[in-house]
């Protein structure tokens, strides 16, 4: 009885395509903002997709954002580890050390200029909305791995602190920290490019 | 001026950081809605691929196997559900054996006792008698070579 019960949780082909055509696009940008590559993104897409679809099928629906993130992830540093650029491995590791220095810029004070700029219709034109949302992805590529991870999870995929914590196997303190310096990083970055008025 | 020190738990603070990371999360969606044509198609491929390989995956495995787990490093871990009676018959081995070894200790012991029970009859039956063993002098005469 309770096998039944287990197996009507199990998500069905049509809920595992959905969920995939629901999530595939986010994950091929979070993919080039790691690996700056489009051709390496779809591969690391591609490997996650099938990793879950393969070894994940007898997984409930409701567990499968959670899962596909955390594949993601691993897909991503195995992608790092293939390629042996020692460099790039070496920065991609340093990276998920984080930093400290946020300098003496005034965080408070940027933060409301980029909410400005954001927030209002003065973008509406295609030609400088464009421009800005290059200036926001390159921002976001630049981000140390960790932060970027973070970032990306708790306010693109909407996990809450504690499902961000999971996926990325750190503590929730870990992801508020990694968060608030995307975040910050961000908006001086943002700033330091020249989008300090709306 | 003394630069200020971040406090993650400033109420104020998160939700300007809050909002301020939606407004790019939302830039981001619309980055990621504006995909090039190419891109799409490649990644509507690869969904469609991934699905047949885990149709083929699951058509591979033998009849009443199944995928029972995943380990961390993403491996399946195959099997079937097992019944009372497939869990018996995997102690069955063991049974054997330990049946086997009882059996054989059993055998061994027996021999040994035949073995010392033919020794006393041939003694008890013999015309000389046992004690004569321990008399010094007969042990000289049995150790001297013959004339």
């Amino acid at each position: 009885m309770g096998l039944h019960a287990a197996e009507s949780a199990l998500a069905t082909e049509k809920e595992i395509s959905d969920f995939l055509k629901s999530v595939e696009k986010r994950a091929f940008k979070r993919a080039v903002y790691a690996v700056r590559g489009d051709d390496a993104a779809l591969d690391i897409v591609q490997d996650a997709m099938i990793k879950l679809t393969v070894s994940y099928s007898d997984r409930p629906a409701a567990e499968l954002p959670m899962l596909f993130q955390r594949i993601l992830s691993n897909a991503t540093m195995d992608w790092f580890r293939r390629e042996k650029v020692r460099s790039r491995v070496i920065q991609n590791l340093s990276d998920f050390e984080g930093s400290d220095d946020d300098g003496d810029f005034d965080l408070l004070e940027s933060l409301q200029v980029m909410e400005d700029t954001f927030g209002t219709e003065s973008a509406a034109d295609a030609v400088a909305r464009a421009q800005m949302l290059r200036l926001i992805e390159s921002a976001v590529a630049e981000l140390p791995g960790r932060q970027r991870e973070a970032f990306l999870l708790r306010y693109w995929e909407e996990f809450d602190v504690a499902e961000t914590a999971a996926v990325m196997g750190c503590s929730e303190g870990s992801v508020k920290t990694h968060c608030s310096r995307a975040v910050h990083a961000l908006a001086k970055a943002m700033r330091d490019k020249g989008v300090d008025k709306p | 001026m003394k630069p200020r020190r971040q406090n993650f738990d400033d109420p104020a603070l998160l939700g300007l950081q809050n909002r301020l990371a939606a407004s790019m999360s939302g830039a981001l969606s619309q980055s990621a809605h504006a995909l090039p044509h190419e891109v799409i198609e490649r990644l509507r491929f690869a969904r469609e691929q991934s699905l047949v390989k885990a149709r083929e995956s699951r058509l591979a495995l033998p009849a009443g196997l199944q995928v029972l787990g995943v380990s961390t490093s993403g491996t399946a871990l195959l099997g079937s559900m097992p019944s009372w009676w497939q869990r018996a018959l995997s102690v069955l081995p063991l049974v054997l054996l330990v049946a086997g070894l009882l059996a054989i200790q059993k055998f061994s012991a027996r021999e040994q006792m035949m073995a010392a029970a033919d020794v006393d009859a041939v003694l008890l039956t013999d015309q000389l008698p046992p004690a004569a063993y321990s008399d010094p002098g007969f042990g000289e005469y049995l150790r001297s070579p013959p004339p």
